[in-house]
């Protein structure tokens, strides 16, 4: 994270400033982030990244589960690659 | 419920694939018409229905193709890598002859050859039902 090319470095610094208010208050809630601006929390992702879709359209938006700790996806396929950046 | 079922010989070698095609989400496409802006063309692939996944992953030059910016990222582990931070996209895949629509979110990733650009993870199969006939060369998937 944090390097030149990632769309969503801004998105994620506020997230993570905002981070320890957002897990008291509406843990298991997921929040729509734009630039430094907590847009709003709702109950479902879709209905987040919706919300995001009609007010920024196609720009960059970061729609984050709210989680103390953070759920990482599981992959068993050795089809996916790390040697490149999943970042592009 | 939409559904398809297919057959093939070599199953067990080849996997539960599938030919999807990938699409700008709807709610993005009404803008789009609104504002007089060109839609991108559909993006088809081979997808494979992989319940090892736990989630749904797409090769990244995918929302390339279709032009389309991240909606979040999170973290995901494979056999070779740990906490690989990847960008998430908010996608809509169709199996046109089979009226099968998903709309959801993709985790943009790399991956290699084999020519799947596709894994249909664990999260669509929650809106779904798979099932996969060994002895018989043939499996069925179902979308609500």
């Amino acid at each position: 994270m944090g390097r030149k090319e990632d769309l969503l470095k801004k998105e994620l610094e506020t997230y993570k400033k905002h981070k320890d208010e957002l897990v008291k208050e509406s843990e298991g809630k997921y929040v729509l982030i734009k630039g430094s601006e907590i847009i709003n929390i709702f109950k479902s992702e879709e209905d987040a990244i919706k919300m995001g879709i009609s007010k920024f359209g196609n720009d960059p938006f970061l729609v984050k589960k709210i989680e103390r700790i953070e759920h990482i996806h599981n992959f068993t396929s050795n089809l996916i690659g790390c040697d490149s950046k999943c970042h592009h | 419920m939409p559904s398809l079922t297919h057959a093939e010989p070599k199953l067990k070698e080849l996997g539960p694939i599938v030919e999807v095609h990938f699409l700008i989400p709807l709610a993005l496409e009404k803008k789009y018409k609104e504002e007089g802006k060109e839609i991108p063309k559909p993006v088809i692939v081979k997808a494979m229905i992989d319940t090892g996944a736990s989630c749904c992953a797409i090769q990244k030059d995918i929302p390339k193709k279709l032009k389309l910016n991240p909606v979040g990222s999170h973290k995901i582990h494979t056999p070779s890598c740990k906490d690989h931070e990847c960008y998430k996209y908010f996608i809509r895949m169709a199996i046109p002859l089979h009226q099968l629509v998903y709309e959801g979110v993709f985790t943009a990733v790399p991956l290699e050859a084999q020519g799947i650009d596709c894994l249909i993870g664990r999260d669509l199969l929650s809106n779904g039902i798979l099932i996969y006939i060994g002895y018989a060369n043939q499996f069925t998937f179902s979308l609500f």
